[in-house]
């Protein structure tokens, strides 16, 4: 059997790992949509995730910055059910409790580049898929690279 | 719908908790205080405890008689939430640092804590948000902090050197030290010396050029870089390829903190395995400065002599632990490094004339070196796909954890590692990022053993050793009591005799070891730390106890009260 990265959510759902409860328990990890945090003139970042009702993702669960830095991000819970969120951030990790219908913010800062963890550790919401990534791009400061010529990348 | 619940502004976690957020003001620590640790035992002021790295303690409360009385005062847990770095991998290895009643340790994955050293209480935390996806050859490890200067200083997974405020644990100034792209990280604990912090590179698994880095302590401005893979042109060069990229991954990481000579100005630096680690084919040299001990002058950066203990490395011999200072009974200036390669050296180090070298392991077959230092191998995978077997494995003899030397007894004792490994060369193209080993290699899951042996550096004659089902994956602690503390790889602390190597005590921690002991006291009451949790590179040091249970407390153990 062969794949193609391009229809993956067709796959998914043909699987009936697109929602909670049809082939497996829970939904498949790390199976959500795709987003882009905006980078305001200032160069604030700002983003929105919010929790579908019955969903137990994260819309979007992977949430791209352009670059390390502070970015503000709107949580919003549409699930008929209370969740928290657990964020990444300098210092310490940022929480946020949601109960069913809520909306709230919070103030991050991030190293770039790489992937961060989010989610609602809540009861079993790791498992059943309320994780999400905050993925920073870009390359570090040209200071902290190390001297020699371009190299391969895979 | 009605409008949204107005669930506010996210609030840091650790508000949810017991930490009461500061620590109370210590005494000012400088390079001066540092340079006389060893006259305030109470404290715990440095790395290794003093800059010779000598990993002795003059405090005496703890004796051969009533070590069996050692209990546990108080016991600090940390947990973690969601995916991290290698999130089965996590490990204590840190060694803690004490100031006058408060411990600064560190953990896994960008963890630090100021600590009441006497009741466990949790005075701050910091985290840092290091990606879960950094490239990681050895596990989500941290080897400790540096204390001085009112601040906290700390590598992270992400090749970040950090400043803390040691009184709130608040960040000070963040340097990008390193390239996460380009397979970089940053392990080890850093050191204090003058007004700079020294901090080394790792990523010796993903074709990095190793590097030494001294930053401002109080502005995080980097004042020198040396790099430990020379380029074309530079003294050393000529153990490379005139012509090829080789040097341009060459290695040579400084994964472990140094050891340093006030009188002389001289960092010793240990420095780590050649890339590839195993295919020596694309890499034909002695390829220095990988696997030596570089001595750096401190204020400059500039390498004043090096020695290679092994040259050409075909078995990921990294030579990065802990070049310990002693002074020979004529008074000579001398430096003890128990390598990888199963073989135990004494130099000069003025200069680094070699005094004397001689096998601190059973099982040595990758190759031989002389009395006089000349190094012959003779096993090596230089076959494509031809299966090799090697004494010691790619952990070594010894790994990174750290012998101890007795002022009192004049011994040396050295947690030692029999095991063995098979490497398979297989070439690969070099990318950034994806480990760059050159082979496969299988670390034995049987036919392996371990022990502290108590070795005298001045006549290289071996006094005693205590022998472990297991091998020994911890550093030893050395104390004025006559006392040499180990953690093992199966959960006990044991106290042995530091004249007889007699068991007089353990503890079970529920864990394995694979950290720094320290000790120090507290309104006279002496207390022993140690940071328990099995994990870190076991695939590559005892893979025959990967499914050993993991756990991430911090002991520390005193004689009751009354």
């Amino acid at each position: 059997m062969t794949t193609t990265s391009s229809d993956r959510s067709a796959q998914l759902a043909e699987a009936g790992l697109d929602a909670q409860n049809r082939t497996a328990l829970g939904r498949a990890f790390g199976s959500g949509n795709i987003g882009y945090a905006e980078e305001g003139s200032d160069g604030k970042m700002t983003a929105t995730v919010r929790i579908p009702e019955d969903a137990l993702c994260w819309d979007p669960g992977t949430l791209i910055l352009p670059h390390g830095g502070d970015f503000e991000l709107t949580l919003i819970n549409d699930d008929k059910n209370t969740h928290c969120a657990v964020l990444p951030n300098n210092g310490d990790p940022k929480f946020i409790w949601l109960v069913n219908h809520a909306k709230g913010t919070a103030d991050l800062n991030l190293d770039g580049p790489g992937t961060y963890y989010f989610a609602s550790t809540t009861g079993n919401d790791e498992g059943r898929g309320l994780t999400g990534a905050i993925i920073v791009s870009g390359e570090v400061p040209d200071e902290a690279k190390l001297d020699r010529p371009p190299q391969p990348r895979p | 719908m009605t409008d949204y619940v107005d669930a506010g502004q996210a609030i840091p976690y650790q508000q949810l908790s017991a930490v009461k957020g500061s620590a109370p003001a210590t005494g000012a620590v400088d390079y001066d205080r540092i340079l006389d640790a060893r006259s305030e035992p109470q404290n715990w002021l440095t790395y290794y405890g003093t800059y010779d790295g000598q990993r002795y303690s003059e405090l005496d409360q703890f004796t051969k008689e009533n070590v069996k009385r050692l209990s546990p005062a108080w016991v600090f847990q940390s947990g973690a939430v969601g995916m991290q770095s290698g999130a089965s991998t996590y490990s204590n290895e840190a060694s803690p640092i004490v100031v006058e009643g408060v411990m600064y340790v560190s953990g896994p994955d960008g963890k630090c804590w100021a600590l009441d050293a006497k009741t466990g209480a949790e005075l701050w935390r910091y985290k840092h948000a290091s990606p879960y996806d950094v490239s990681l050859c050895c596990g989500n490890v941290n080897r400790g902090v540096a204390v001085g200067h009112g601040k906290v200083y700390m590598a992270t997974l992400n090749a970040h050197v950090i400043a803390l405020d040691a009184t709130t644990g608040e960040k000070v100034w963040d340097v990008t030290a390193g390239d996460v792209r380009a397979g970089e990280s940053r392990t080890v604990a850093p050191l204090l010396v003058k007004d700079m912090v020294i901090v080394g590179s790792s990523g010796g698994e993903f074709g990095t050029r190793g590097c030494l880095d001294a930053f401002d302590v109080e502005t995080g401005e980097r004042r020198w870089r040396r790099y430990m893979i020379p380029k074309p042109g530079e003294p050393g060069s000529e153990t490379w390829p005139d012509d090829g990229e080789a040097w341009q991954r060459g290695g040579g990481n400084c994964w472990v903190t140094p050891t340093y000579d006030p009188e002389l100005g001289l960092l010793y630096q240990g420095t780590g395995n050649p890339a590839p680690d195993i295919d020596g084919g694309v890499r034909p040299g002695a390829n220095l400065y990988s696997d030596s001990v570089v001595a750096v002058d401190v204020d400059s950066g500039e390498i004043r002599w090096h020695y290679q203990f092994t040259p050409h490395d075909l078995w990921d011999y990294d030579s990065t632990m802990e070049n310990l200072l002693f002074e020979a009974p004529d008074g000579r200036k001398l430096l003890a490094h128990a390598d990888k390669n199963g073989y135990f050296f004494v130099l000069d180090r003025t200069d680094g004339e070699l005094v004397r070298v001689f096998p601190f392991v059973d099982r040595i077959t990758w190759g031989e070196i002389t009395a006089e230092g000349k190094v012959t191998p003779k096993v090596y995978p230089d076959e494509e796909g031809v299966p090799v077997h090697f004494w010691p494995g790619p952990a070594g003899g010894k790994e990174w954890t750290h012998m101890s030397y007795s002022r009192q007894t004049g011994l040396i004792y050295v947690p030692v590692q029999e095991v063995g490994a098979t490497a398979t060369r297989r070439r690969r193209e070099f990318k950034e990022s994806i480990p760059y080993w050159g082979a496969g290699v299988a670390v034995d899951l049987e036919d392996f053993y371990g022990y502290v042996a108590a070795i005298d550096p001045v006549s290289g004659e071996e006094k005693w050793r205590w022998r472990n089902e297991y091998p020994m994956c911890a550093s030893t602690l050395a104390t004025a009591g006559g006392l040499v503390f180990q953690g093992t790889p199966t959960g006990e602390f044991v106290a042995l005799d530091a004249d007889t190597g007699e068991k007089l005590w353990e503890f079970q921690c529920g864990s394995g070891h694979h950290s720094s002991p320290s000790t120090y006291s507290v309104d006279g009451r002496q207390y022993v730390a140690v940071p328990t949790g099995w994990g870190g590179w076991v695939e590559g040091f005892l893979p025959g106890l990967l499914g050993a249970a993991a756990g991430d407390a911090l002991f520390v153990f005193a004689l009751p009260e009354n």
